[in-house]
């Protein structure tokens, strides 16, 4: 399973949610698998993806949240675990696209490339219903749970991305809170 | 209870904000005292750090909220990333109040450095910024700073100066038993009457 095939998987389970994606590669490939007004692309903020989809999840219980994060990105901020594990929403679903590289910079290796373990910190921090999956099969599984907060670690492939997201960021934002208000 | 705080209350109160996320410190422990016990409609929200605070109000505010965040001075170095690359270009508003480190009154040095800069950081990165200057100001500095950050899509922030906040012996559960002081080895000199206004956050831990 390469990190676009399993962006599709999250695409087609993703309903009315709303879909939040950590900058680079994972914004790219959610634009190639399916750009949809309830998806948020983020440009920046290296690290934030799960707290803004924590964010959006206290704000908007009604919505189920998806974030896609990368596993370099989370570990820029692996406190948001425990604040998740804290305050435990139960529409939030974060799934890290562990291809255990800075793909979008060059490739270079994370910590999880020798075994630095998402899913177990993410356990440690109170958040019951965590995994790891290798297969679209397994992935699609993983998302099923309504209860949340989920945590499912993707090990991906690579997938060369061939397509960006608009880079008007109010254009983004807009647009994502007008289709969440249904304005 | 500190006539400021009641104010910093009234006024974020007053733009509109019921989310409110925060990393600790001791003159806001006064303020999240006040929202615990006066507030009930308000729902205050623990960050581990003042970036993750920023990702969270973020994601409050596309979700239809009105956030505010609460940090030390020495924690807007920790965020600097956030509003420059998620705020600032997605014009998603946050009104933040900002207790002061590192200005007039200050006794910890590694607090001055970025207490002397943060009125520049704010300037060059397009922050509004406005100082509390008393206790029967507060409200209306933080409401007018609120009602302007959600109207015009730009961030502000009020800074709360340690001449408004003094040292103050922070509030809160574990409050009843004071500051816990490390004393150095050997060192009789060591004056634990300094521990009464060593604060929490990012830049004194």
């Amino acid at each position: 399973m390469n990190r676009l095939q399993a962006t599709r998987v999250v695409v087609a389970h993703a309903g009315e949610g709303a879909i939040i994606a950590s900058l680079g590669y994972p914004a790219y490939d959610l634009f190639a698998a399916g750009d949809r007004p309830r998806n948020f692309y983020t440009w920046g903020s290296m690290g934030l993806a799960s707290s803004l989809g924590l964010g959006l999840a206290l704000a908007r219980p009604d919505v189920r949240v998806f974030v896609l994060d990368g596993d370099g990105s989370l570990l820029m901020n692996l406190g948001s675990l425990a604040t998740v594990g804290l305050l435990r929403p139960a529409n939030l679903v974060l799934v890290v696209m562990d291809n255990e590289q800075y793909a979008t910079t060059g490739g270079q290796q994370t910590p999880t490339a020798l075994g630095a373990n998402l899913d177990a910190v993410a356990r440690a921090m109170r958040i019951d219903c965590t995994s790891t999956v290798r297969t679209e099969q397994d992935l699609a599984a993983a998302l099923q749970p309504q209860q949340g907060p989920v945590v499912v670690v993707a090990k991906v492939g690579e997938s060369a991305p061939t397509m960006k997201p608009p880079n008007d960021c109010v254009f983004l934002k807009q647009r994502f809170m007008r289709a969440l208000t249904g304005e | 209870m500190t006539a400021w705080a009641r104010g910093v209350c009234a006024g974020v109160h007053a733009a509109g904000c019921r989310d409110v996320v925060y990393v600790p410190d001791n003159p806001l422990s006064h303020v999240l005292h006040h929202f615990e016990t006066q507030y009930r409609d308000v729902r205050l929200l623990l960050a581990t750090r003042e970036e993750e605070a920023f990702g969270i109000a973020a994601g409050l505010y596309l979700g239809g909220r009105k956030p505010a965040v609460l940090l030390q001075s020495s924690g807007l170095g920790n965020s600097l990333n956030a509003i420059t690359s998620l705020l600032v270009p997605y014009e998603i508003p946050v009104l933040m109040v900002v207790s002061m480190r590192g200005d007039e009154g200050e006794w910890n040095t590694a607090q001055m450095p970025m207490g002397r800069a943060v009125r520049d950081i704010l300037n060059a990165i397009g922050v509004a910024h406005a100082t509390v200057e008393s206790s029967d100001a507060a409200a209306d500095v933080v409401e007018r700073a609120g009602i302007a950050a959600f109207e015009t899509h730009v961030s502000h922030v009020c800074l709360l100066p340690k001449r408004l906040t003094g040292s103050p012996t922070p509030v809160g559960p574990k409050s009843d038993r004071g500051p816990t002081p490390v004393r150095p080895h050997s060192d009789s000199s060591f004056d634990s009457s300094s521990d009464s206004s060593s604060d929490s956050g990012s830049g004194s831990a």
